[in-house]
């Protein structure tokens, strides 16, 4: 906040300067080396993995333990994973989630956990002074919550109302549609709805966290102003005593590519953008073996403000705000994506230009320099995030939830200084396809199905996901 | 394993022991600031934790500098500002920094624009080569003007247009904030960047990115001494501008005469939302600690008063909050919910208007004084860690808030507010005289078909 104070500037006039060449670009300096920070690491006898990394910058101490688990294993009842992490922090079997909650806010902290597809992480963060009441909240969440009839009962209300909202949310819808077009009947093409909402107990959410939240389960990293010596006794008093149990093995559901080229248009009546994802399946985290090689491909077609969907979609053709792809690597599969928000009367054009680019770079070499710039691009990125603490945590976790080589991001920078033109067309090759390609778009039907025909089969879907005859 | 039965008698105020722990040492930013010659502020951090560097130019020209009739324009020279310059061809800044392994982008607000670049240190360089390129001369050509006029309503539908609740922050400064240059946010209209022509884009250029209106901060691993010099080598040879005219506002002319409704109809809201917004003071006024500590007793976290009494005990909202939001020269301060499906706007109203009026009648407790006090610490805690942010809060220290040293002394001024002030400031400025209230009732009646 702000407030006046006389300006006491402690002013330094420079006089003599030197002329640049302005015409010219200037050269860097020698470049800066992208090291992986160092870590602790350290297993409890109970199975918990703990990570530290020591960062001096900011006086407040993180925690975030995940466990694997997630969404993925829901089952028939889609919304469990997420109602239990929604309830961790709602009562404990010492504190109720009213006085749970007035102890966190009180100390300046938070505390909340969150599932995503294949885990359920649960993160605190606070000023490094309060790290021990924080860690004896942490662990009474993660090991003791009730799941309270009460609390529970609210939260399905909150989420009926949550779905509705969603219902004219067109990023939310087109998330769902894109999910649900490539992994099908895979828990990843699943989604909470207001019947599966209903259809689930409170029991089903104890049993959850009965059967997943177990130490040798989970792996916890700690990121702040601490000394992995003053912190580890302290992670061993906290939850040395959650016990070690046997965690069913998890059977992988089988995913079924999505083939040929179909577009999925959802109508959301009154929209003035639509909302448009070319994408496809794509490998698993585990069978990305060439991830490094790939991210540099993805980002010659679609990464950063010098992609050439971005290029193309916005600086030639002003049809966007933004366009860019990524691959996502969840544990069981993963998918490929190019995305737009468009006008209504450019989204069959936009749609043909990312068609284009993903033509152009499966069947033509790139160009060295720009090969090299996004080479440079990648690197010089990795090493920026190295300056973030928390990215170098959740690394570290990733490493362990996806059974990654324990040196992958020793390797990870070269690996990208190396990609060849060569590389980049076999890789684009690999995975990326004009013709087994699915385009989920959300937007206004009656302005753009007629001209969106012209690209393929049309199949139309309501903002119930249902299909429309 | 079975979870004993929820234990409804609660351990209150455990935590009053923390509330009375001795502050934290925050770890002060160290900086060395000058001006050059031509007036442009230059501040410098070093710090080499991370190979990294991050430069921010902080332009002192927000869409309050704009004529009501050239909404937008801020925002819309901002793309312009990626456009190229005399040395550096059209189109290729961004490739510039992404080649060189960096990043970058842009933000403008009512009363400022922002340009950041992040790089490796050894780029240090060519962030100042872009920088001073575009303030020296900047090229502004009808192609990129053209492309970009597409571009932004393209931003403008993506982020407001098409989003439900989207119009919400527009319609409230249009509403609450009339008459004044904060009536409309930096988005600003469609229908004036098509008006405008390329003139007028040159003269904003001439008139408002001088060194003289611009601060300059550099983060990272850098060494002070060689920075400076680099800093003289690339921006003394800019000329300084006419000093840039500065907007006012009469504020005794825009005190409504009673309270205030506006009812917003969009087929694309799914459910009621309420906000009440008041008057309240600029950024810089003593009030403005005070305020933003009710704020946090009102809605941050879910013991705050808000979440408890809408979401939590009456279950009527799926969210509530609380906001101080103020300006160079004025601000206002809200309450907003949204409802439950089927819940009316008049029990969102009703519970709002209680909880405001029993915090004016009885003010704050001991606790909740020293939980906002505890929160403040935190966030002002969290704020510092990467170069970026180092960067851009020294700059905006410098030119809001009266002083680049303001960003060490962030807590101290919350630790001299009372608890008094607190229920002051509630009386002061949530008049039920002076209320604006804004209604976006759900598009469908029946509003809840996911029962």
């Amino acid at each position: 906040m702000r407030r006046f104070l006389p300006i006491l500037l402690s002013t330094f006039i420079v006089t003599a300067h030197a002329e640049v060449d302005r015409t010219k670009k200037p050269e860097p300096g020698p470049a800066p080396e992208a090291a992986f920070p160092d870590y602790v690491t350290k297993e409890l006898p109970n199975g918990l993995k703990v990570f530290v990394i020591e960062d001096d910058r900011k006086p407040t101490v993180t925690m975030r333990l995940v466990i694997k688990a997630g969404d993925v294993l829901d089952g028939d009842k889609s919304g469990i994973a997420g109602f239990v992490a929604s309830l961790l922090n709602r009562g404990t079997t010492t504190h109720d989630a009213l006085s749970f909650a007035k102890i966190v806010d009180s100390l300046g902290a938070t505390l909340e956990a969150a599932s995503g597809a294949d885990s359920i992480s649960v993160s605190t963060s606070g000023l490094t002074k309060i790290t021990d009441p924080l860690l004896d909240l942490f662990a009474d969440a993660v090991m003791h919550p009730v799941f309270a009839q009460e609390e529970f009962a609210k939260a399905q209300k909150r989420t009926f109302s949550s779905l509705t909202a969603q219902k004219k949310e067109p990023h939310a819808l087109v998330g769902k549609l894109m999910s649900s077009t490539l992994f099908g009947e895979h828990p990843y093409g699943k989604f909470t709805t207001p019947e599966s909402v209903k259809a689930i107990t409170r029991d089903d959410l104890v049993k959850y966290h009965t059967t997943w939240f177990a130490p040798n389960n989970a792996s916890l990293a700690i990121v702040g102003d601490v000394k992995a010596a003053d912190i580890l006794p302290k992670i061993e008093k906290a939850l040395g005593g959650w016990e070690k149990k046997d965690v069913p093995m998890i059977k992988k559901a089988a995913v079924t590519p999505a083939t040929g080229l179909t577009i999925h248009l959802l109508d959301l009546p009154g929209s003035v953008q639509s909302n448009v994802i070319v994408c496809r399946n794509g490998p698993s985290r585990a069978e990305a073996t060439d991830l490094p090689e790939v991210n540099v491909m993805n980002s010659i077609l679609g990464g950063g403000f010098s992609g050439r969907l971005f290029q193309n979609l916005r600086e030639k053709h002003g049809y966007t705000y933004g366009s860019s792809s990524a691959f996502g690597y969840n544990k069981e599969a993963g998918y490929f994506q190019a995305t737009a928000e468009t006008r209504n009367d450019v989204t069959a054009p936009a749609i043909n230009e990312i068609l284009g680019e993903l033509n152009r770079i499966m069947t033509e070499p790139v160009a060295d320099p720009e090969l090299e710039l996004q080479r440079q691009y990648n690197i010089g990125n990795y090493l920026l995030s190295l300056e973030s603490a928390g990215r170098v945590a959740s690394r570290v976790q990733d490493i362990w939830l996806y059974g990654l080589a324990p040196d992958f991001y020793k390797t990870y920078a070269k690996r990208m200084a190396a990609v060849t033109p060569a590389k980049v067309q076999e890789l684009a090759k690999k995975y990326l396809s004009t013709k087994d390609t699915a385009i989920v778009v959300v937007g206004d039907a009656k302005q753009v199905r007629e001209s969106l025909e012209k690209i393929g089969k049309v199949v139309l879907y309501d903002t119930d996901l249902k299909v429309v005859k | 394993m079975l979870k004993p039965p929820f234990l409804s008698c609660a351990i209150a105020f455990t935590s009053l022991a923390f509330a009375d722990a001795p502050r934290t040492a925050l770890k002060p930013i160290s900086f060395t600031e000058y001006d050059l010659p031509n007036g442009l502020h230059v501040i410098l951090h070093e710090n080499h934790a991370a190979p990294v560097v991050s430069s921010y130019v902080l332009y002192h020209v927000g869409s309050k500098n704009e004529r009501p009739d050239r909404t937008g324009f801020a925002h819309f020279f901002e793309h312009l500002m990626f456009e190229g310059s005399d040395n550096i061809k059209r189109g290729t800044i961004d490739k510039l920094v992404s080649g060189a392994g960096g990043n970058l982008n842009a933000s403008t607000g009512f009363d400022k624009t922002d340009y950041f670049l992040n790089l490796p240190s050894n780029q240090l360089k060519l962030a100042l080569w872009i920088e001073s390129e575009r303030m020296m001369h900047n090229r502004i050509d009808e192609t990129g003007v053209e492309t970009q006029r597409k571009v932004v309503k393209e931003e403008r539908s993506m982020r407001y247009d098409n989003q439900p609740y989207g119009s919400l922050f527009e319609k409230l400064v249009g509403f609450a904030l009339k008459d004044t240059p904060y009536a409309w946010t930096p988005i600003g209209s469609v229908q004036y960047i098509d008006q405008a022509k390329i003139e007028e884009f040159r003269d904003f250029w001439k008139t408002y990115y001088v060194p003289n209106n611009a601060t300059l901060a550099i983060a990272g691993d850098i060494n002070i001494e060689e920075t400076k010099k680099l800093v003289a080598d690339y921006f003394s040879a800019i000329p300084k501008g006419a000093e840039p005219p500065r907007p006012t506002i009469a504020l005794d002319k825009i005190a409504p005469s009673g309270p205030q409704k506006l009812v917003v109809k969009e087929d694309k809201t799914p459910l009621n939302a309420s906000l009440h917004v008041w008057h309240a003071c600029s950024e810089r006024d003593p009030d403005a600690y005070a305020l933003d500590m009710l704020a946090n007793i009102l809605a941050s976290g879910r013991s705050s008063r808000l979440y408890r009494r809408l979401v939590d005990k009456e279950q009527v909202a799926l969210n509530a909050e609380a906001f101080p939001e103020l300006f160079e020269l004025t601000g206002v301060v809200g309450v907003f919910a949204t409802g439950i499906a089927g819940v009316p706007l008049e029990k969102l109203d009703a519970l709002m208007t209680e909880e405001v009026e029993k915090v004016k009648a009885e003010g704050v407790t001991e606790d909740e004084f020293a939980k906002a006090m505890n929160q403040k610490e935190s966030e002002i805690a969290n704020s510092n860690g990467s170069m970026l942010s180092r960067a851009k809060n020294l700059a905006n220290a410098h030119v809001f808030e009266g002083g680049t040293d303001e960003v060490n002394k962030q807590l101290d001024h919350y630790l001299k507010v009372k608890r008094e002030d607190l229920q002051h400031v509630a009386k002061k400025y949530f008049s039920a005289e002076k209320v604006y209230v804004l209604h976006y009732p759900a598009a469908e009646p029946k509003g809840g078909e996911a029962k």
